[in-house]
């Protein structure tokens, strides 16, 4: 029996056809992975299915009868339960809180019986074996115990039909395998679950079948074991991947960014050294202390011991600005938030490092403005109509480099990369890595953080591990994911808490 | 579509006017459509200051308090025998100072900027109380009206100093680095604070070019009733703040735009004109004219809603 039949779902935005010809079946007690590339519509899709959009032709049947839903709350009542990327939890209340939010027990007069909700929630939790506490504050909590409040809010609701939008994309290792756990055990009760992921290295420890989209169509569809993942990367991107792009090492030039017994927070006395032409990865758990690291380099929180220096000069930032000026350029993990003003258009994106560049006594000169942004448009093959089109209609690859862009155009020469393929699809993270290369090659020195271990060994020439704020160890590029993984991990085996505090 | 949404605002002010005309015969008349400017120059001008502020993310209640002390402490200077050139430059500086106040409470001392001028919107008040002792200054030369009632070749002398306000401004936002990076910093706080932009030092600047335009706004009002008021501008913030967002400005910050806060200035500025011409109440002015800032407002976001799409 098919649970959810979609067949040649349609959906158009203004002129753009995010869907063409989608179709999905998916049956109870099966893990359903969805995949394609960004932009592919995987996430309008599964929008569609619970209500959050209408679908603009084709049929979607559910339970074998043709349906619609107009809002979520529509879908949820029918039993389909959407876990979203970002998290849409209210961030003040309770964990048990958010479990029930709209379904609360109400005494006869009205009021929330605030006790019977704690203990409901305190079942459902200690049913499936959640490291969550319901009285707890969800702002207070990790990605991952976020994510585990929304799947108990679907297991709440008495869901069927359980969707996951990239669940994992801000997940440590360990986290990641508590999602697939719950996953797992959803299935084993004759649930079914639609799983959309990026990542080709999880997807083989969870699903079952595989369906593939591709510019809003469905093309392919099949058991997980009947596809190799060559086969899977030539669905999604249409062409075949030629050989996963290596990097040939230079050497090295001058030091450009020293640091010594670099001390703040969590991070703990960390000296090292970055040449021009180098590109060096930072590996670790979360919470290994690596983006801490990259804040403390950039200014955003000062030093509290030790010393940088970049190209041999002393620099103590306070600021991200102090920072820029030595030559500094972050490429900051959270790209939407930190890293562009998407409302404005790509050219003011670039220049704003940088804005005396293309002015005279604080006067713009717009044409200057303009050529410089066509410049690097081209230099870093940025897809775009015109730079004057604002950065947030770009694909998160587009948009990511719009960020190098800029600080390429800032003249920068110590590039701090955190998490940069995070949101972005195959062939877009080629194209990053490629650039990161040409960086080096220009003579930047480039810092790598990165959590996916494979792109790691494919880019860096070579590793620096952390472990709880400090460097555990370096290793040589082509090493293994066990190697980085020995100096990662605690020497106690105790897993991540979900907790913070 | 997309456009003429866009020029809604514009539209309106059109629709206003022609109807007036039709109307009532007193509307297109020199004295009418002049009168109509000098009533609306303050708060146009205070608005054109509030439209930086705004675009910012920022907002500025403090703008009706600053007119009255510059323009009561103008005033005094001319009672204590000054030449009216020197009590003009007194207001703007007066004016510029408790803008630089305002700037460095926001920018230095992270105060959210509602809080920070709703505290200093008081502090200025009382000020000009305390100096003034409640009591208005009346002894102004005759000369003095010429800043608000006064013409230059048949023309208000305030419609002068508005477009070159205007005009200034539109510059200000399109074509230098303290524009663009009121944009970048309404736009996304974070991803400007990212790129090096000197967001204390420009925020400081937005508030400090408010507050010199309110001390500005603040003479021509004591010029036009030719007396200096502690109590004078009460409201005014509000009128300034309407006209911005009217005109297509954004409380989120990000937008906003010269033109469309003149627009939003005069449809205000008509609105109660045509009220007094169609003889309705001043009490029901009030009424329209809010119901008028919700549709507006309401308009915007679902021209804004659509575009998402």
């Amino acid at each position: 029996m098919v649970l959810l039949s979609l067949k040649g779902v349609q959906k158009n935005f203004g002129g753009v056809k995010a869907l063409r010809n989608a179709n999905l079946d998916v049956s109870p007690g099966e893990i359903h992975l969805l995949m394609g590339e960004n932009g592919a519509g995987k996430s309008t899709l599964m929008k569609i299915v619970a209500g959050m959009f209408p679908r603009d032709g084709g049929e979607m049947l559910w339970q074998g009868r043709s349906v619609s839903f107009s809002q979520p709350a529509e879908a949820a009542s029918n039993g389909i339960a959407m876990v979203h990327q970002e998290s849409l939890l209210a961030p003040h209340l309770t964990v048990a809180e958010n479990i029930f939010l709209g379904r609360e027990t109400t005494s006869r007069t009205g009021w929330v019986n605030r006790h019977s909700l704690q203990s409901r929630a305190a079942r459902l939790i200690a049913d499936h074996k959640f490291p969550l506490d319901p009285g707890a504050r969800v702002d207070r909590l990790t990605p991952a115990g976020k994510q585990l409040v929304e799947i108990c809010r679907a297991l709440a609701q008495g869901s069927s039909l359980l969707i996951f939008d990239e669940p994992t994309s801000s997940l440590s290792e360990s986290e990641t395998k508590e999602v697939f756990r719950l996953v797992k055990e959803f299935r084993d009760r004759n649930g079914a679950v639609i799983y959309i992921t990026h990542r080709l290295d999880e997807l083989r420890s969870v699903g079952d079948r595989v369906t593939v989209l591709r510019d809003g169509e469905t093309v392919h569809s099949c058991l997980l074991s009947e596809l190799s993942s060559e086969q899977l990367i030539q669905h999604m991107v249409g062409r075949p991947v030629s050989s996963i792009y290596r990097r040939e090492p230079l050497p090295p030039g001058d030091v450009l960014l020293r640091l010594q017994h670099v001390t703040r927070g969590i991070v703990e006395d960390v000296s090292l050294e970055i040449r021009a032409g180098e590109i060096v990865g930072l590996g670790g758990l979360m919470g290994a202390g690596r983006t801490e690291l990259c804040r403390i380099i950039f200014g955003l929180d000062p030093l509290q011991k030790g010393t940088i220096e970049v190209n041999g000069h002393p620099i103590h930032p306070g600021s991200p600005r102090e920072a820029v000026a030595a030559g500094i350029a972050l490429i900051p993990e959270d790209r939407q938030h930190h890293g562009l003003a998407l409302r404005m258009p790509i050219a003011q994106n670039i220049t704003m490092p940088d804005l005396g560049r293309v002015s005279k006594f604080g006067v713009l000169r717009k044409s200057e403005e303009a050529s410089l942004a066509g410049e690097y448009r081209d230099k870093l093959r940025i897809k775009c109509a015109s730079t004057t089109q604002a950065a947030g209609r770009l694909s998160g690859g587009n948009q990511q480099k719009i960020v190098i862009a800029k600080w390429v155009a800032r003249g920068a020469r110590v590039f701090l990369f955190d998490e940069p393929t995070r949101g972005i699809d195959v062939g877009a993270k080629q194209e990053v890595f490629e650039q990161m290369d040409q960086l080096a090659r220009s003579g930047a020195a480039v810092l790598m953080v990165s959590s996916e271990l494979p792109e790691l060994i494919q880019v860096a020439d070579r590793i620096l591990v952390m472990r709880q704020g400090r460097l555990a160890g370096e290793l040589p590029g082509a090493s293994t994911q066990q190697d980085i993984m020995r100096l990662a991990a605690p020497p106690s085996h105790s897993t991540t808490a979900i907790h913070t505090n | 579509m997309q456009r003429i949404q866009k020029l809604l605002p514009l539209f309106t002010l059109l629709v206003l006017a022609i109807g007036l005309t039709i109307a009532t015969p007193n509307f297109l008349t020199e004295v009418n459509l002049a009168s109509v400017a000098r009533q609306t120059a303050v708060i146009n001008i205070m608005a054109l200051g509030m439209t930086l502020v705004i675009i910012t993310g920022g907002i500025d209640l403090s703008v009706g308090s600053i007119l009255a002390v510059a323009g009561l402490l103008g005033t005094m200077a001319m009672k204590d025998g000054h030449s009216i050139s020197y009590a003009i430059v007194v207001g703007i500086v007066v004016g510029l100072i408790c803008g630089v106040l305002n700037g460095l409470g926001v920018s230095i001392f992270k105060i959210n900027p509602f809080i920070v001028t709703l505290g200093t919107m008081g502090i200025f008040r009382g000020v000009a109380l305390v100096i003034s002792n409640g009591l208005p200054v009346h002894e102004v030369p005759a000369g003095f009206a010429f800043l608000g009632e006064g013409n230059i070749l048949g023309i208000p002398t305030v419609v002068y100093i508005l477009l070159a306000v205007a005009v200034a401004m539109h510059f200000l936002l399109e074509n230098t680095k303290l524009g663009r990076y009121s944009f970048a910093i309404g736009s996304n706080p974070a991803a400007a604070y990212y790129a090096g932009v000197p967001i204390k030092f420009h925020l400081t600047m937005v508030y400090a070019i408010l507050g010199l335009l309110s001390g500005l706004a603040g003479m021509i009002e004591a010029s036009r009733l030719m007396i200096g008021q502690p109590t004078a501008g009460m409201g005014y913030e509000l009128e300034a703040i309407a006209a911005v967002v009217i005109g297509g400005g954004s409380l989120t910050g990000g937008e906003g735009s010269v033109i469309g806060t003149l627009i939003g200035a005069f449809v205000m500025g008509l609105l109660s004109n045509g009220s007094d011409l169609l003889g309705i109440s001043p009490y029901w002015q009030q009424a329209i004219i809010g119901a008028v800032i919700i549709a507006a407002v309401g308009f915007d976001e679902l021209r804004k809603r659509r575009l998402a799409q």
